[in-house]
């Protein structure tokens, strides 16, 4: 669904990505982890067109999106969950998950207003709040709604549960899950191993700028070497 | 004097009379800096070629046509800038798009000196907008009112667009994060066309108003820069409160310095700059928090 290959991007002078290839498999979650530095977020952000590829190519569905300008990729059917959320502090809650659904269509049983409240009772509560007066949980719950509200084909999460309560976490975690239930292929970028494999079907490694280890969850669980000397666990 | 109303009054609606002109130009400038970080420095050009199609305009359809068509004709001038000039310096960043606007000035000047001549023209108020009008015991120039009036109005119409419509919210968005804009799928450059069309639309708009009470003279576009810099620096980038709040300050401060204070007027509002630059350097009210 997803293809990166040989992907070298990085920002200004700095190269950080170095023939970095992966591929994301339709209806399954991909997790991508890695130490602290080691060009996880930057691969999203070359992903959504906002670094410009110095190398490779990106492509999905089959079709080339790397070139690009990010609102047309988002248009077809990526939606991106950032690090620092990036909830739009100047419209409230409202505006914010409107923002998004008045701009995709809405199929059959796709996502809708209502339906992310659902989801989320927390953000139906907040309606009328400004961006700006959210808690880490929420500007996360809104940041995910918001992608969804795109009733994207691929959902890219980059770091849902940093900085969250464990509380959180654990609701993050049984919302992603449900989404997965459902279908929906994802990315998922993490530091936390075990919220990252109790999600993921597929894993990849990412070190300095490249890939070091690709597999399966079990796999990936089973090579207590991998996890020591990439990730530190 | 400044025991008497009547003084007071007049120094009041001679004060929003400037800011609401100084409003028509910083809206614009001020709003797209905060949505692209681009200084269009050449923005008072655009309301100085508003003031002298409004005057030649004025001698053939009469002067509401040129009000009318003076907005467009800059709007127009606008959108060719924006396809020859602006858009190739959109990523030049902020030292390449100041020398280019600005020295789009001085060829500003001497294209109106070759056009239009160095001698003021002059335009006649509308017919119906002559005469006095009396407010609270003093006679006020019903022209002056109405400038008063329409930067209200376009004010009003601002705000509601701004936030009441998905296009105000998209514009609040694209100030806020324009690549998160973009990630949900928003055309942040073509809104900033949009923006830019507007914005010397509202320049224009002033330039053909303010025609009728300040002399057109090919300087003028440079005269009014440095104060429309100013209300946006002391109101805070790209926000519309701020171009606002900043416009009703120099305003009032021009307005009631040279009144009260004329030894120290010229030098008060730097001052005030100064003052807000050290205490908030980010202005009063900027759009990122
Ligand atoms: N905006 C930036 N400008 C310059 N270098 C950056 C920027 N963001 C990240 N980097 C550098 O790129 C490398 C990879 O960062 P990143 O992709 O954010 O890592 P990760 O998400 O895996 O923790 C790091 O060395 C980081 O210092
Ligand atoms: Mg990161």
């Amino acid at each position: 669904m997803l293809d990166l290959t040989d992907l070298s991007s990085g920002y200004g002078e700095t190269q950080v990505l170095h023939g970095l290839s992966l591929r994301a498999e339709p209806g399954r979650v991909l997790a991508i982890l890695g130490r602290n530095g080691a060009g996880k977020s930057t691969t999203l952000k070359t992903i959504m067109g906002l670094l410009p590829l110095r190398g490779g190519s990106v492509s999905f569905d089959g079709e080339t999106i790397s070139g690009l300008a990010p609102f047309d990729i988002a248009r077809r059917g990526l939606a991106y969950v950032p690090e620092t959320r990036d909830i739009f502090r100047s419209l409230t809650v409202r505006e914010n998950l409107d923002l998004a659904a008045r701009r995709f269509p809405c199929p059959q049983g796709g996502w809708t207003v209502e339906r992310v409240i659902a989801l989320f009772p927390r953000l139906g509560e907040r309606l009328d709040n400004g961006g700006d007066q959210l808690s880490g949980g929420e500007a996360q719950m809104l940041a995910i709604a918001r992608g969804l509200l795109m009733n994207p084909r691929l959902l890219i999460l980059d770091e849902p549960t940093e900085g969250l309560a464990p509380i959180i976490v654990r609701l993050i975690h049984d919302k992603l899950a449900e989404l997965k239930r459902d279908g929906l292929s994802m990315v998922l970028v993490e530091q936390n191993f075990g919220f990252a494999t109790s999600l993921a079907d597929d894993v990849v490694v990412v070190s300095k700028g490249s890939i070091v280890w690709r597999g399966s969850t079990a796999a990936i669980r089973a090579d207590h070497e991998a996890q020591h000397r990439w990730l530190g666990v | 004097m400044t025991t008497d109303v009547g003084f007071w009054v007049l120094q009041t609606l001679n004060a929003l009379q400037l800011s609401m002109l100084l409003f028509l130009l910083s809206v614009g400038l001020t709003v797209i800096f905060g949505l692209m970080h681009f200084v269009n420095l050449a923005h008072g050009s655009l309301y100085a070629f508003g003031a002298y199609v409004a005057a030649t305009l004025a001698g053939v359809l009469g002067t509401w046509g040129a009000f009318l068509l003076a907005p467009l004709a800059v709007a127009a001038l606008g959108a060719v800038l924006y396809f020859t000039l602006i858009r190739s310096q959109r990523r030049a960043g902020p030292m390449a798009q100041v020398l280019v606007t600005f020295g789009l000035i001085f060829v500003a000047v001497d294209a109106t000196r070759l056009i239009w001549g160095d001698l003021p023209i002059g335009i006649a108020i509308p017919q119906v907008l002559e005469g006095q009008l009396a407010l609270l015991g003093v006679e006020y120039p019903v022209y002056r009112l109405f400038i008063i009036v329409l930067g209200l109005a376009v004010l009003g119409v601002l705000t509601a667009v701004l936030t009441r419509t998905q296009v105000g919210a998209m514009i609040r968005a694209g100030v806020d994060n324009d690549q998160m804009a973009a990630c949900v799928g928003i055309n942040v450059e073509r809104m900033f066309f949009l923006v830019f069309v507007v914005g010397c639309a509202l320049a224009g708009l002033a330039g053909a108003v303010a025609a009728p009470v300040l002399s057109v003279t090919p300087d003028m576009g440079l005269q009014i820069l440095i104060p429309t810099l100013i209300v946006i620096v002391i109101g805070g980038l790209g926000s519309l409160k701020g171009a606002v709040a900043g416009s009703l300050i120099f305003g009032f401060v021009q307005t009631f310095g040279a009144v009260l204070l004329p030894s120290f007027s010229s030098v008060l509002i730097y001052a005030l700059l100064a003052a807000v630059l050290v205490t908030r350097p980010e202005g009063l009210l900027p759009a990122k928090g």
